[in-house]
């Protein structure tokens, strides 16, 4: 199957069509065929991956505009290959679980819309395909948070779409005035990604360039200071809405830095470590702060996900193969632990109708198996060894640490403030006693649940202790980049700091 | 030899996953029977290792897969079993197999009795991976995993509320148990930038190629180096500043801070300097810095053993103490000595603690020791057990403590740092002291309990035979002590006295001995017959302050806890609710509020847009003329 890529785009797309035509009652049954289908096919994707190509595979390239080098071009390297399994993996989790009453018809229809847009834009290769899925997965959002959301719902949505859409419009200028560069210097128009790669820009073009890109970027993120719209987000979005954002739509950012930021504009990189190395840290350290004032427990989850962005935006300009190759593994992770966590809220949330951690107390005892499961989750959220969360937040401070050890040393305050935060959620919802008689008969996890949260947590486990299948091709890929970008350094100071890696050493 | 090193590695996992499978079921007694049966296995399969490693004086290597394997980094799990390790194995397994027989009448009544002895072996298991690792980041595994084990069962008994601090000094076992986490996560902090120094400096982190390297490095780097990795040392093992942690975590059931927060836990961070000889040897400043942190803490948490009333806190302030003594000899080189006391001092204090724990189930998890006296009658066993293990603690002939502590007293008088080795023994003097203190306030003397309506009794039999396991090596090990130096320093430096320190130990220990026996018998004048209180004493500046523990939890309340959580609500409320986003929400307002305004240019009246048509030709003719002019 040479167009894997395409079936994984359109099939999502077309099952949501025909999903209109579904009754309400097995609508989620066909909902969770499909997002299984769309996993396994993911899965077969990385089971004919070869690891040790570090290159673009399963490349699909089918001219749209000849005149304006506009093509239909996708394709995925170890980088991306995973966050696309994340993206299908947590969309099956999220339909799983999915525990909205109202219309599930249109929520499970909206939610493969979002799954063909994030697919999309983790393997196109042509920069307005690739900007175009960008902007799609805003709209599919905006109905699950505004159709489905809180009270504040209207506003949240808005906020969420106008604030991101208005930092894509400045990437789009970039692209556009990048693309009008290719022009000038090689006399064709290309908007093909590999094209713009070969591309040596001077270093005040990148400057510029580099600006653009990143507020688009920083928004999703999102970065401090434009992070204000997430909080909003989570706290009207339904439980899958989150996952989904969390999991997925943040990494979206971070994937762009890794994607566009670094590869095309080396140098403007490295001149950027700094600023864009003491925002990070702010964010870390900001944020973790607020999510430790936080009475509700969404709101405490839904800080430490910028906290920890900020940890993978820290790999990302560690300009090194362990940082780089870290922070795309801890994306993963942060998807997973994210995502389960949300999960895990939505479970409370659905029995208690509240969020606020003062109503609880004492959880541990009339519901030990969700616990035990938080318990897991809160672990690798802090960065435990032998979970999933240690990797990446290990290898993206050390990464950093090379550029940076004051930056590091601040930054990595973040595993002593995520744990007071998350110790402290923990402790308010869990332990004590139980002082709300309501709580003493809460149904502890039901089979619905487990399915959706076991296996989350069977993935926490086995790649915290072996990550070796994932890690690997990460590796090669980055291992490539951080060449081609030291190669493509212009400046003396981004030649020093781009780090290559050695040679692999022969096998002990 | 390998399949041993498996065997006392996995044995432990096996016991905790076995148990795990009936946690939240109610008490089955065979868990509490397979689970000390597993540890034991460990226990034996350590003792084949160390054997072995004596008899061939080679290190057993293993390599179990791959883990982070990045860029230039590649870290297996890769473990190595040498004399530093075989003996750390034998010490934690031999506790643990005890503490687990104990712990089933302990926690006999518990209804999460499986849960226990989950948690207990998953601990046990982190503490081998912990010693058997050959790797800095291996070592981070299981220094992270004891973290998470000792919080899980400091908070065992979770569904315990909140007290105001007067009430109980650790406010609950929740509390407390994220203290301890959060504290150590402080240190782990800078040992984590010790690993990151080591790897971008030397590409490594196994033991054996990063101690090859040194030389290779600058003198500053090693210091950083060196400091660095004492940062995380000083968590795990409550070191000044980080030592408040420690005696909060008696919240935890007892067995716990007999294994975990007395025999081997809080001894990581001396393992850490034993195993790190080679750096620490090549910068003396620093391990000066250590040796002098080391005599402070072994006075100053003696000083607050002095006077306080809760059983188990007493005994968790000798445990610093002696945590002091042991950087004291590390730091000033004699780390076969240190390593030594380390055994030493897990055998007679894990005994001291299980004593404790018979005590406290006599008399209804009472701890005030004021409220106790005359046990002795009903519980001779355990009075004469834990008097044995406040003999050795003291270090009285031929008792293990005797043995070690002299040899830690020798060594710094050895070094000429003579004010170390004087605080040193003058705080041998105050161990003697508040050892049988406690011990005659709760055992002899008048009958105090039955005001408080408790009617003790002794311990189970079988609990006390696993005990005396741990009785005997309080008393014997000591004798062990050349064979252990000669087996031990075939890796460690060996440590030689000189010819004066020689000439001198006589006087030497016949000084220590009269210190400490003048405290055992202060003591026992003191309060053998009865309780002497006396309130003026009591309301003394010193006391209070002593009871208070120097003030120390109360400043870290007022400067860190309580400002970081102010902080982050006006990091919420004032900065991000009302600068942040109302700058976001204001760019958005202005926006909106200019179309407003531009609105009304579109009323549809013909008169006004004729107006607007007018007033825009004539601009437009007016720049027309200027750009005219310019130009």
């Amino acid at each position: 199957m040479s167009n894997i890529l395409t079936v994984l785009i359109f099939f999502p797309l077309i099952a949501a069509i025909f999903g209109f035509m579904v009754n309400q009652k097995s609508i989620r049954v066909y909902g969770i065929t499909v997002a299984a289908a769309e996993f396994l096919l993911s899965l077969w994707l990385w089971a004919s991956f070869d690891s040790t190509n570090p290159g673009m595979q399963f490349v699909e390239q089918l001219s749209l505009i000849p005149q304006f080098g506009i093509s239909y071009y996708l394709g995925v390297d170890g980088i991306s290959l995973f966050i696309v399994i994340m993206s299908t993996l947590m969309t099956l989790i999220g339909i799983i679980a999915l525990s909205v009453k109202d219309d599930i018809k249109n929520m499970i229809i909206t939610l493969l819309f979002l799954e063909v847009a994030m697919i999309g834009v983790f393997v196109s290769l042509d920069v307005i395909l690739f900007y175009v899925f960008w902007e799609f997965s805003l709209v599919p959002m905006l109905y699950v948070i505004g159709a489905w959301g809180g009270n504040l719902r209207l506003y949240a949505s808005i906020k969420f779409f106008i604030y991101t859409f208005a930092g894509s419009l400045v990437m789009l200028i970039g692209m556009l005035y990048m693309a009008f560069i290719y022009h000038s210097t090689t006399g064709v128009w290309s908007f093909s990604l590999t094209d713009w790669y070969s591309l040596i820009l001077p270093f005040d073009v990148q400057k510029y360039l580099f600006l653009a890109f990143f507020l688009g970027f920083a928004i999703k993120v999102p970065m401090f200071p434009f992070h204000t719209w997430l909080p909003y987000a989570h706290g009207q979005a339904p439980t899958v809405g989150s996952v989904i954002l969390a999991a997925v739509l943040l990494k979206m950012g971070t994937y762009g830095f890794v994607r566009f930021s670094l590869p095309l504009f080396p140098d403007a990189s490295v001149a950027y470590i700094l600023p864009v190395g003491i925002i990070a840290v702010i964010m870390i350290i900001y944020t973790a702060m607020i999510a430790y004032a936080q009475k509700d427990i969404k709101q405490v989850i839904a800080y430490s996900s910028i906290s920890h962005m900020g940890v993978i935006v820290l790999g990302t300009f560690a300009m090194n193969t362990e940082g780089i190759a870290g922070s795309v593994f801890l994306m993963l992770s942060h998807g997973i632990v994210s995502g389960a966590l949300f999960l895990l809220v939505g479970v409370i949330y659905d029995r208690k109708h509240t969020k606020i951690m003062s109503e609880f107390g004492g959880l541990a005892k009339s519901m030990p198996n969700f616990a035990v499961v938080f318990g897991v989750m809160t672990m690798a959220a802090v960065g435990l060894p032998l979970t999933i969360g240690f990797i990446g937040e290990y290898l993206s401070l050390a990464g950093f640490f090379k550029v940076s050890p004051t930056l590091t040393v601040l930054g990595g305050t973040s595993i002593i403030l995520g744990a007071a935060y998350m110790l402290k959620a923990l402790k308010n919802t869990f332990f004590g006693p139980i002082t709300n008689p309501e709580n003493e008969n809460l149904p502890d996890l039901d089979a619905k649940e487990l399915t959706a949260l076991i296996p989350l947590v069977a993935i926490v486990i086995w790649l915290g202790i072996y990550p070796k299948p994932v890690l690997g091709p990460i590796d090669t890929t980055t291992k490539a980049l951080v060449q081609m970008m030291h190669n493509k350094a212009q400046t003396k100071e981004a030649k020093a700091t781009i780090l290559v890696s050695k040679p692999k050493k022969e096998a002990k | 030899m390998e399949k041993y090193l498996y065997i006392a590695l996995f044995a432990p996992f096996v016991s905790s996953l076995f148990s795990a499978l009936f946690a939240q079921q109610k008490k089955m007694q065979f868990v509490g029977i397979v689970a000390p049966i597993l540890i034991g296995i460990s226990l034996m399969s350590s003792l084949l290792l160390l054997s072995h490693v004596h008899e061939s004086g080679e290190a057993v290597r293993a390599n179990l897969m791959d883990w982070i394997v990045v860029g230039d980094m590649n870290i297996t799990f890769g473990f190595a079993v040498d004399q530093v390790t075989a003996v750390m194995m034998v010490v934690v397994t031999t506790v643990s197999t005890v503490v687990h027989i104990y712990s089933n009448y302990y926690m006999d009544h518990d209804i999460s009795f499986n849960r226990f002895f989950s948690y207990l072996s998953a601990f046990v298991f982190s503490m081998m991976i912990l010693v058997m690792s050959d790797n800095f980041l291996g070592l981070f595994i299981g220094w992270e995993g004891v973290g998470v084990c000792s919080w899980l069962l400091i908070g065992f008994w979770y569904h315990k509320k909140d007290e105001s601090k007067d009430v109980n000094p650790s406010v609950s076992p929740s509390w407390a148990a994220n203290e301890a986490f959060i504290v150590n996560r402080i240190a782990d902090l800078g040992m984590l930038v010790g690993i990151f120094l080591i790897y971008w400096n030397l590409g490594t982190l196994t033991y054996t190629e990063v101690f090859a390297q040194l030389g290779t490095l600058d003198h500053t780097l090693l210091v950083w180096i060196g400091i660095t990795l004492f940062i995380g040392a000083m968590g795990k093992s409550a070191q000044f500043p980080l030592h408040t942690w420690l005696t909060d975590a008696m919240e935890g059931p007892t067995p716990v801070s007999a294994l975990i927060h007395a025999a081997t836990m809080v001894t990581a961070g001396v393992y850490l300097v034993i195993r790190a000889n080679p750096l620490y040897s090549q910068i003396p400043e620093v391990s000066y810095g250590i040796a002098l942190l080391g005599t402070f803490v072994a006075i100053f948490a003696a000083s607050m053993a002095l006077v306080n009333r809760d059983l188990k806190r007493i005994v968790a302030y000798s445990t610093l103490s002696q945590l002091g003594y042991m950087f004291a000899a590390a730091g000033l080189g004699a780390y076969w000595i240190a390593l030594f006391h380390l055994a030493a001092h897990a055998f007679f204090k894990a005994l001291l603690f299980l004593g404790a724990g018979n005590v406290m189930h006599a008399m209804h998890d009472e701890l005030d020791i004021f409220k106790m006296g005359g046990l002795k009658k009903k519980m001779f066993w355990s009075f004469l057990m834990m008097g044995l293990a406040s003999l050795a603690l003291a270090g009285i002939y031929p008792l293990a403590g005797f043995f070690s502590k002299d040899a830690i007293l020798e060594a710094a008088f050895n070094e000429h740092t003579y004010g170390i080795w004087f605080v040193l023994w003058l705080t041998a003097g105050l161990t003697a002291f508040y050892s049988f203190r406690q011990v005659f306030i709760v055992f002899l003397g008048d009958e105090r309990y039955h005001e408080i309506g408790a009617h003790p009794h002794e311990a189970k039999p079988y609990a006390l035979w696993a005990m005396s396991v741990l009785a005997v090596l309080a008393v014997i090990f000591g004798w062990f002590r050349e064979d252990f130096m000669e087996f031990i320093t075939k890796f460690l430096p060996a440590y030689e006295m000189s010819e004066h320190t020689h000439h001198m130990v006589w006087i030497l220990t016949i000084v220590t001995t009269a210190i400490a026996v003048t405290g055992i018998l202060v003591a026992f004048f003191k309060y053998s017959k009865k309780l002497n209180r006396s309130e003026k004493t009591e309301n003394s500046f010193a006391y209070k302050l002593l009871y208070n523990q120097y003030y120390i939890p109360h400043f870290y309340e007022k400067a860190i806890t309580k400002p970081y959580a102010e902080l982050s609500e006006i990091a919420w409320q004032e900065l991000d609710m009302k600068v942040v986003d109302a700058t976001v929400d204001g760019i958005a307002k202005t926006i909106e509020s200019s179309g407003d305004v531009s609105r009304r240019a579109q009323d549809g009246n013909l008169s006004s847009y004729l107006k607007w048509m007018t007033a825009g030709f004539v601009l437009i003719t007016i720049i027309a003329v200027i750009s005219v002019v310019i130009k």
